[in-house]
């Protein structure tokens, strides 16, 4: 299955933030919410089991200067594997001039799967971002798939942040000097001008990056440890 | 190839040494404790922070803009402490090669510079630039193991001597690549707020 959705933002003249354009192709099903007010709350529904193998998924999302965009998930993600073998693959584009907060639920790599997600944030000067990340190896009792993902961010084209992780390689996820052997891996990159200490614990940190904003990285045994230690900071 | 030999030399004066590539803060958690840890440890650092950093050597050798890959390697670098390592160890081998080997080249480097872009810089050819960075990227850790852990040299020499460095040196000359390990910068902040004796700076 090939989509591509496209979901524009922007400022009214009364101070709301609008959605100007909205197409979902199923699977990937905008629904935005019935409110009116500074911030547009839009889910991000998966309409069609999503992804397997051989998909491939485009969404690209733009926010005009002044507006903000709250783009949410509703279900955790399971990326499966399809009847041919194929890899699947999802792109997110990201044009911020505005303010974005992508919060989607947890993202579980299942056995046999072999995704390629990459997410290009690219924001102007004043454009704020705050991107969420969790990915589980694997339902319980299952090895993971073969998942690489790539976040890559920039201001004004300079890069702040470009990661790239391969999970599904026994001998990389089990290493200390890789996955350290954790099941749930969870990020949380804050592209703002809030300044924030580092911080950290034995598997999770806060690091500001070297050309502005801060990334919090979590490695756990379980999805809620995880997301508790994002969630509070 | 004699600029290779020298820099991946431990005996090279570039302050290498004291940098443990977070095996002692692995050691001190009981993450890495015998040869087969000490394996795995060094094939998950090889193939994700060495083949980075073996990338942007062959890059600079390659002739690439220097303050664009000095950028780029920052934005691939989270962690503040491996960014730090990184250029306590560029700032020290540029130390001794402004007097070995200076050049129009090596002086356009910053005075705080990466050290896969000094070995690049110094070693001029992709490849081996690639080989002499990934080479570095587990040959610290390892001895840095056998002072720790107090294991047996010809087992540790045995483990480095069957790592792919080859391998991730050739892939490193065909892609920028951008791989993090999500745990090596967590031992890294953790050993920079570790309290008491630490005997090396990373």
């Amino acid at each position: 299955m090939k989509a591509s959705a496209r979901l524009v933002v922007g400022l009214d003249p009364h101070g709301n933030s609008v959605v100007r354009v909205l197409r979902s192709q199923s699977p990937l099903t905008l629904v935005p919410a019935r409110r009116v007010g500074p911030v547009a709350l839009v889910h991000l529904v998966s309409s069609v089991t999503s992804p397997l193998g051989g998909d491939s998924l485009e969404l690209t999302v733009e926010v005009g200067p002044g507006a903000s965009l709250d783009l949410r998930g509703v279900a955790a993600t399971l990326m499966l594997p399809g009847p041919t073998g194929l890899p699947s693959s999802s792109v997110l584009r990201f044009s911020v001039e505005g303010s974005v907060r992508y919060v989607p639920e947890p993202t579980v790599v299942t056995s046999r799967a072999h995704h390629t997600a990459v997410v290009e944030a690219e924001l102007d000067g004043h454009a704020e971002l705050l991107l969420r990340e969790v990915l589980v190896l694997g339902r319980v009792g299952e090895s993971a798939g073969t998942l690489s993902t790539s976040v890559r961010a920039t201001r004004c084209g300079k890069p702040l942040l470009h990661q790239q992780l391969v999970v599904g390689s026994p001998s990389i996820d089990s290493s200390a000097a890789g996955l350290a052997g954790k099941r749930v891996v969870g990020t949380s990159l804050m592209l703002d001008a809030v300044p924030r200490a580092s911080d950290g614990g034995e598997w999770w940190n806060v690091v500001p990056l070297a050309a502005g904003g801060t990334l919090a990285t979590a490695l756990g045994d379980d999805v809620v440890t995880v997301t508790r230690v994002l969630d509070a900071i | 190839m004699l600029t290779a030999l020298i820099l991946a030399d431990s005996r090279f004066p570039g302050g290498g040494h004291v940098h443990s590539g977070g095996l002692e803060e692995a050691a001190a958690r009981g993450l890495v404790t015998d040869e087969p840890s000490l394996k795995s440890f060094l094939h998950g650092r090889l193939l994700t922070t060495g083949l980075l950093a073996a990338g942007f050597a062959a890059a600079a050798a390659r002739g690439e803009d220097l303050e664009l890959l000095d950028a780029e390697l920052d934005a691939r670098t989270p962690s503040p402490a491996q960014r730090e390592a990184s250029r306590a160890q560029g700032r020290g081998m540029l130390r001794a090669a402004r007097r070995a080997w200076p050049s129009e080249r090596l002086a356009a480097l910053s005075r705080d510079p990466h050290q896969p872009l000094v070995i690049g810089v110094l070693v001029g050819d992709p490849y081996e630039a690639a080989l002499t960075c990934a080479y570095l990227a587990v040959s610290g850790p390892a001895s840095a193991a056998v002072r720790l852990l107090g294991l047996d040299p010809f087992g540790v020499n045995a483990i480095v001597a069957a790592l792919p460095v080859e391998d991730v040196a050739s892939r490193a000359v065909k892609e920028l690549p951008a791989l993090g390990s999500p745990a090596l910068d967590l031992l890294a902040e953790a050993h920079v707020r570790r309290e008491g004796v630490r005997l090396f700076g990373s």
